[in-house]
């Protein structure tokens, strides 16, 4: 059976891969949400799945929640423009790391601040923010099943059609 | 340890976005940036509604949230759990938050993107510090509560309002270390403000005007709270402020509006009521080139500098009332520097706004114009130089909105106004409750019942 084509195009697989802004929510019924930074993402070569790399002490309550019911929403925002994306999924789940993943949040980490040091963010405390050991790293994989656009404006909320 | 929401204010002065998720009615996590937390008190905080969205639509379902802030400085972050209680769409809360995001919206360029449709109230539930690396907290600028207790113990010496208003900006530039300011009085029966002192400007812009309601210092003025800004925003700006109140008065601009000082490109703005018991007396404003030099720890000092300076006018003004009965005749004042010499001065002096001109050169409007003219006359009929407040109290040509109106400040407005005019004309006090006018000219009055 073939597989559901990816929500993402393949503008969007590299937009939301480029030194954005990300954070993730989960939920479990009856408490509160949980959220936390994610310091990188990757987006497998199909665009089925998106892998987001996060600081494990920074998010034990949120990959708690996803282990136990595979729901998530990440918001990934570019700083200077403020083109805003909302992935969800139900199928969430914590995957082993990849060789390059490191170095991948390693140079996630260097991009988002070179985005934000000509808005005159301290870089210092950008870096601070987004750090994470490696043996820290945790990776948190899902499909994409819905989507909006969330850029302040007239088009916040337009839902992302499935690319064919 | 409890973490108390008024020890991390710093993380709710918006320089790194937070976060907030939320849940939907059917289990669906949601996660949205913020562009505004609010500290509101030591249990709540507001945020801005901007908006209808998923954010909106699952808070009103299921009113928890989890909110992310971050310390600009020291990188600490830290996450509040949110229950949601109300919304606020008016008052001092929404027009509070409404300036700072004008200044928010500027700065992210997103001015007429950016429109505040409520102030979203939570009480505070839990704040838990977030595991992570921090970078060391600077030492403060200065120890603001070492600065505020000098400045109240300056202010209490102060036996008359002149004084007391030099005073305030005296400490505000050496003790805060604030270098623009102005003090404005609210002339109630009129619905404006009138600047009575600045400091560390081109021109002192004394008898300058605002509308309530418009700009920073008339919205704090008319909702009775402190407004701050961190950012450049056109909104409030004063070129937009004067603009606003020539227009709702149906006017156009006459020329003869003294301007109001202030930093052409303010970047940092923070206006503070001042109160007398409960009555609104005058605005306390002060601002910088600066982005974000004001924070909250800022305005808790302001707050209570201008409370302090509040209760020190109400002081004097009652003293004045009180004194006012008991001067000395008079008659009994020696008049000085009268002369008769020289080309007369013509004063013209129109009855529908009480607008004064000297030589066609525009002074003063309002009570302090009526103030003029009304001692100009006695001279001219009577020979009279000397006047005590009580009389000009109960003048009915002066029309004093009330007896309790502050006078002294209508007096000071005047006086400065004639000394940056250089006029011919001076009044000055030569004691308490007295005052002597002194002409180095001859005048010549002309008064105008009608513009038509």
């Amino acid at each position: 059976m073939a597989h559901p084509p990816p929500l993402l195009d393949a503008e969007q697989a590299a937009f939301i891969s480029s030194g954005l802004s990300i954070s993730a929510a989960a939920c479990q019924p009856g408490a509160l949400p949980n959220l936390a930074r994610a310091t990188g993402c990757r987006v497998s070569t199909d665009r089925c799945t998106v892998t987001l790399l996060l600081s494990r002490p920074a998010s034990a309550a949120l990959l708690q929640d996803v282990a136990d019911n595979g729901r998530i929403a990440v918001v990934f925002s570019e700083p200077d423009s403020h083109r805003t994306l909302q992935l969800k999924g139900t199928d969430a789940r914590e995957v082993g790391l990849e060789p390059g993943d490191p170095a991948r949040a390693q140079h996630h980490v260097d991009r988002f601040v070179a985005r934000l040091e000509p808005l005159g963010y301290p870089v210092d405390v950008l870096r601070t923010l987004l750090a994470c050991a490696p043996e820290d790293l945790a990776a948190l994989a899902f499909t994409p099943s819905r989507g909006s656009f969330q850029t302040p404006g007239p088009e916040a909320g337009t839902p992302l059609r499935s690319a064919s | 340890m409890k973490i108390a929401l008024d020890a991390i204010r710093s993380c709710l002065e918006g320089a790194i976005p937070g976060q907030i998720a939320t849940v939907a009615a059917d289990g669906t996590p949601n996660v949205a940036y913020l562009s505004q937390v609010q500290y509101v008190d030591a249990s709540h905080v507001a945020l801005s509604w901007q908006f209808f969205n998923s954010t909106r639509r699952n808070i009103l379902d299921i009113p928890f949230a989890r909110v992310a802030v971050i310390d600009p400085v020291t990188a600490a972050q830290y996450r509040l759990s949110l229950q949601y209680l109300r919304t606020e769409s008016a008052g001092p809360l929404f027009e509070t938050m409404k300036a700072k995001l004008a200044g928010i919206a500027s700065h992210a360029g997103m001015t007429g993107v950016f429109k505040l449709l409520g102030a979203d109230i939570y009480r505070v539930l839990r704040i838990e510090r977030v595991p992570g690396a921090t970078l060391p907290a600077p030492p403060p600028r200065h120890n603001l509560l070492a600065a505020l207790r000098a400045s109240a113990e300056q202010l209490c010496r102060c036996t008359d309002l002149e004084g007391l208003l030099g005073q305030t900006l005296d400490c505000l530039e050496l003790r805060f270390d604030i270098h623009h300011a102005m003090i404005l009085m609210l002339d109630a029966a009129v619905g404006r403000l009138y600047t009575v002192a600045s400091r560390g400007y081109e021109v002192s812009g004394i008898g300058s005007e605002i509308a309530l309601g418009d700009g920073v210092i008339g919205v704090a003025a008319r909702e009775r709270t402190p407004i701050r800004i961190g950012h450049f925003a056109a909104d409030y700006s004063y070129g937009r402020a004067i603009r606003n109140s020539l227009a709702r008065e149906g006017l156009v601009s006459t020329g003869h509006e003294i301007p109001l000082p202030g930093l052409a490109r303010s970047s940092s703005q923070l206006a503070l009521p001042i109160h007398a018991g409960r009555q609104l007396v005058g605005v306390l404003y002060v601002e910088s080139p600066l982005e974000q030099r004001f924070g909250y720890d800022d305005e808790d000092a302001l707050v209570a500098l201008a409370g302090g300076l509040g209760a020190a006018i109400q002081l004097l003004q009652q003293q004045g009332t009180e004194e006012s009965g008991r001067t000395s005749t008079p008659d009994a004042a020696v008049p000085d520097t009268l002369s008769n010499e020289g080309q007369p001065l013509t004063v013209r002096h129109y009855a529908e706004n009480d607008s004064v001109f000297l030589d066609g050169d525009y002074l003063i409007k309002g009570v302090a114009g009526a103030i003029l003219w009304a001692l100009l006359n006695d001279y001219a009929n009577h020979g009279r130089t000397a006047f005590t407040n009580r009389e000009l109290r109960l003048d009915p040509r002066i029309r004093l909105p009330d007896l309790s109106d502050n006078l002294e400040a209508r007096l000071i407005l005047l006086s400065r106004r004639l000394q940056e005019k250089s006029a011919a004309i001076r009044i000055d006090k030569p004691a308490r409750g007295c005052i002597r006018l002194r002409l180095a000219r001859p005048v010549e009055l002309v008064g105008i019942i009608a513009s038509h």
